[in-house]
C-alpha cells in the first residue's frame, strides 16, 4: 500500500529531477546459452562490472511528451527514459542528458550503462526506486540485447535477450584485480553487426559446467573457479569471435600466476583475473602488464572489482 | 532452492551425493542410465528423428533398457529391447515387460552375448519400421554429451575436481564426465574401472562373472586417451565392498558400485590431498538375491576370501582371478599404442599419474 501511496502523491513532487549513474564492465566472465527448469534454452552471461567507469544520467520532467536527449545521438537511452515512464505511469516527458566515460565498442557496456542510468534516473524523478529485474527489463526493450548491470555487482547469470535472470547466484563476485586491454590492435567491434553465436551440443553441454563454476565460485568466494570458468568460456569465444594472440595470453597468464582469462564476448576486450588477496600482487600484476605490453597490447589498465577501498 | 521439473526423470536421475571420506565424494545414482538416455530421447524428440508414437529399439538388457523403458512407457512411445538369452533373468525381463517393453532374447550358443545377432536382429525392426529410433547407447554422442549434468553436480557440491573413478561399460559416464571435467579442470586425473576378461582395456576376452562394468566389444564412446589409470577389479572384492558401503555408509548399491569404491577409497587414502570424485551407476535392487544373499555367496568357489587393500600394479595387461584387484598405468594412450607398446615389451616406468600428483 506504500506503493500506492507515493503513486498518489508524484504530482505533488517539489523537484521532478532525477540523477542516477550506472557502471561499466570488462565484457563477461561466461556468456553462452544455458538451460532453464524446464529444459529450453537461452542465450544468457554473466557479466563482469567495474565500478571505475560510469554513465551519468540527470532527466528533467516536463509537461510536453517528448523525451529529449544530449548528446542527441544516444537515442536508446532516450527510448528507455520513455519506456520507464510508461511503466510507471507518468504522463509527459522531459530532457535527458547523459555524461559518460566509459569508451564505446570494446565490450565496456557503454551503450547498456547509459540505458540503466537513464531508467534510474526517471525513476528517481518521480521518487520511485526499481527493482533491478525490472531495470533489466526494460533496458532490454530498450535495446534488444543488454548486460546485467542493472544488478551492479551482484552475480546473476541474465538472459540478455529477453531481460531475464536465469539462475540467480545470491551474492556478489569475489574480490578481484582485473588486468585488461584490447586485442586486435584497439579497433572497436559493432556489436549489432555480429551474428548471434551458433553453439555445438558440446559447448552447450559445456556452458552448463560453467554457470556452475561460476555458482561455487560466488557462495564460496572463490576466484580460482571464476577464473576456470572464464578461460573456458574464452576459449569457446575463440571459435565465434577469434581475438588475436589469445594463445599467448593464455600463457602469460599461466606463467603468472592468474586465476584465468576473460573476455568481451562481443568486443575487443581481454582482462587477466587475479585473486585480490593473492600474495605479491601488486608486483606480479605489473609484470604481466609489462610482460602484455610488450607483446603489443594496447590500453593495459588495472581495473579493481568488489575491492571495497583497497588501493592500487 | 525445492523446484519442480517438467516431468519426474530429471529429478529421478539425479545422484544423491554422499561423502564417504574428508577428500570422497560419492554420486550414489537410482539408475545412472536415464542420464543419457533423457538426453539422447529428448534430442532426437527436438530434431524430428524421433517422432510420437515412434518404434525404439535397443541391444541391452541392463539398466539402461529399464532407464529407456521407463521413459517410452511415460512419454508412450514403443519399445523393443534385444537382448541375449544368457544376459537377462526372468524377473529383469518380467518387469521390463511390465512397462510395456518387447524383450527378444536371442539363443546364445557360445555365451558370448551373441551381440552380432542381436545386431542383425536390430537392423530388421529398423528395416520394417519406418519410424523406429536406435538409441545407439555405444555409439551416440548423446551418451557421453548428457553427463555434462553431473560434472555440474561435482563441481556445485565440491568445487575443484582433482581425481574422478567411475566403471566402463558403454565409456559414457565416465569418459563424458571426464571430458566436462578436463576442460576446466587440465589437470584431472582419470581412473577408469573395469573387471577382468573385459576387453576394453587390452584384456583378451573370457567369462565375466561381475556384470554391469566391461564388455566384450568396444563401443565408440570409450575414450582411452581420457584414461590415466585403469583397474581390473574382480567379483569377489566388487562383492565386499558393496556390503561395505551398505553397512558403512547407509548405501545399498549395486556391485558395480563396489568395484568403484574401492578403487576411489584407495586414490583417496594415496592422494590425501586431492578431492576424489566417483560416480556409483545403480542400487542394490537387482542383486538382493545374489550379491546381498549369503546363501547365494556361500556357494561361491573360495568365498569368503580376503579384501586386497590395495591394486598389484601390472606392467604387462593380463587377466586375474575373481579374487584379484590389478592396476594398469594407462598414461592417456590410445588403445594402439598400448597394445603395440606390449608388443614391443617396451615398458613405460612404474611411475603414473596417481604418483606424480
Amino acid at each position: 500500500m506504500a506503493e500506492a501511496g507515493d503513486l498518489m502523491s508524484r504530482g505533488a513532487l517539489p523537484s521532478p529531477v532525477g540523477t542516477a549513474i550506472a557502471i561499466a564492465h570488462h565484457g563477461e566472465l561466461i556468456q553462452g546459452v544455458f538451460k532453464d527448469d524446464d529444459g529450453s534454452l537461452h542465450r544468457g552471461l554473466v557479466t563482469l562490472p567495474i565500478a571505475g567507469l560510469r554513465s551519468e544520467a540527470r532527466f528533467d520532467r516536463s509537461d510536453g511528451d517528448a523525451v529529449v536527449v544530449t548528446p542527441d545521438h544516444k537515442v536508446k537511452a532516450a527510448a528507455a527514459a520513455r519506456l520507464t515512464l510508461d511503466f510507471l505511469n507518468v504522463t509527459g516527458g522531459g530532457e535527458l542528458t547523459l555524461q559518460s566515460a566509459i569508451p564505446v565498442g570494446h565490450g565496456y557496456g557503454s551503450s547498456t550503462a547509459d540505458v540503466v542510468a537513464s531508467i534510474r534516473a526517471v525513476a528517481a524523478a518521480v521518487d520511485v526506486q526499481l527493482r533491478p529485474s525490472s531495470i533489466g527489463r526494460l533496458a532490454v526493450a530498450a535495446e534488444r540485447a543488454s548486460d546485467a548491470i542493472a544488478f551492479d555487482d551482484h552475480a546473476v547469470l541474465f538472459a540478455q535477450r529477453e531481460g531475464k535472470v536465469i539462475e540467480n547466484f545470491g551474492g556478489s563476485l569475489p574480490p578481484l584485480l582485473l588486468v585488461g586491454f584490447k586485442a586486435n590492435g584497439g579497433v572497436p567491434v559493432d556489436t549489432l553487426q555480429l551474428p548471434p553465436a551458433r553453439y555445438d551440443s558440446a559447448e552447450i553441454q559445456e556452458f552448463g559446467v560453467l554457470r556452475a563454476l561460476v555458482a561455487r565460485a560466488v557462495r564460496l568466494q572463490d576466484p580460482y573457479l571464476l577464473g576456470r570458468a572464464a578461460s573456458a568460456s574464452a576459449l569457446i569465444s575463440q571459435r565465434h569471435l577469434p581475438k588475436q594472440g589469445f594463445n599467448e595470453i593464455a600463457e602469460i597468464a599461466r606463467r603468472g600466476g592468474a586465476c584465468g582469462v576473460q573476455v568481451a564476448h562481443s568486443g575487443s576486450l581481454f582482462g587477466l583475473i587475479f585473486d585480490l588477496f593473492a600474495s605479491n600482487l601488486k608486483r606480479r600484476a605489473a609484470l604481466v602488464a609489462q610482460q602484455i605490453r610488450r607483446a603489443g597490447f594496447k590500453d593495459v589498465e588495472v581495473h579493481l572489482v568488489n575491492a571495497e577501498g583497497w588501493s592500487w | 532452492m525445492v523446484t519442480l521439473d517438467v516431468d519426474y526423470f530429471r529429478d529421478l536421475e539425479t545422484p544423491r551425493l554422499a561423502r564417504l571420506a574428508p577428500n570422497l565424494v560419492a554420486a550414489a545414482f537410482p539408475l545412472m542410465k536415464l542420464m543419457p538416455a533423457r538426453f539422447i530421447l529428448d534430442r532426437a524428440a527436438s530434431n524430428g528423428e524421433l517422432k510420437a508414437g515412434s518404434h525404439i529399439v535397443e541391444t541391452t538388457s541392463g539398466t539402461f533398457g529399464m532407464a529407456v523403458a521407463l521413459l517410452a512407457a511415460a512419454r508412450d512411445y514403443r519399445l523393443t529391447l534385444v537382448t541375449a538369452s544368457t544376459l537377462i533373468d526372468a524377473k529383469y525381463k518380467a518387469r521390463l515387460e511390465r512397462i510395456g517393453a518387447t524383450v527378444i532374447a536371442l539363443d546364445d550358443p557360445r555365451g558370448d552375448g551373441n551381440q552380432p545377432g542381436r545386431l542383425e536382429r536390430l537392423q530388421e525392426i529398423l528395416a520394417n519400421e519406418p519410424d523406429g529410433f536406435w538409441t545407439r547407447q555405444y555409439d551416440s554422442p548423446g551418451n557421453w554429451l548428457a553427463y555434462a549434468r553431473l560434472a555440474e553436480l561435482f563441481i556445485r557440491a565440491m568445487g575443484k575436481v582433482d581425481c574422478l573413478v567411475g566403471c566402463v561399460g558403454t565409456g559414457g559416464s565416465l569418459c563424458g564426465t571426464a571430458s566436462f571435467l578436463r576442460t576446466v579442470f587440465p589437470h584431472l586425473t582419470v581412473f577408469a574401472v573395469d573387471t577382468h576378461r573385459s576387453i576394453l582395456f587390452g584384456q583378451p576376452v573370457g567369462k565375466r562373472m561381475l556384470r554391469g562394468l566391461g564388455n566384450s566389444v568396444l563401443p565408440k564412446n570409450v575414450r582411452h586417451e581420457l584414461v590415466d589409470e585403469i583397474h581390473w577389479v574382480g567379483a569377489y572384492p566388487a562383492y565386499r565392498t558393496a556390503h561395505r558401503l551398505l553397512r558403512e555408509h547407509g548405501l545399498f548399491m549395486g556391485p558395480t558400485s563396489g568395484a568403484a569404491a574401492l578403487v576411489a577409497h584407495w586414490v583417496a587414502t594415496t592422494l590425501p590431498d586431492a578431492q576424489v570424485a566417483v560416480i556409483m551407476p545403480d542400487e542394490g535392487h537387482r542383486h538382493a538375491e545374489t550379491v546381498y544373499n549369503d546363501e547365494w555367496l556361500s556357494a561361491l568357489p573360495g568365498w569368503p576370501c580376503k579384501e586386497p587393500s590395495e591394486p598389484r600394479t601390472l606392467t604387462t595387461i593380463a587377466p586375474a582371478a575373481e579374487t584379484q584387484w590389478t592396476r594398469f598405468l594407462w598414461l592417456r594412450r590410445s588403445l594402439d599404442d598400448v597394445l603395440k607398446t606390449r608388443e614391443a615389451s617396451d615398458v613405460p616406468p612404474a611411475v603414473g599419474a596417481a604418483e606424480n600428483l
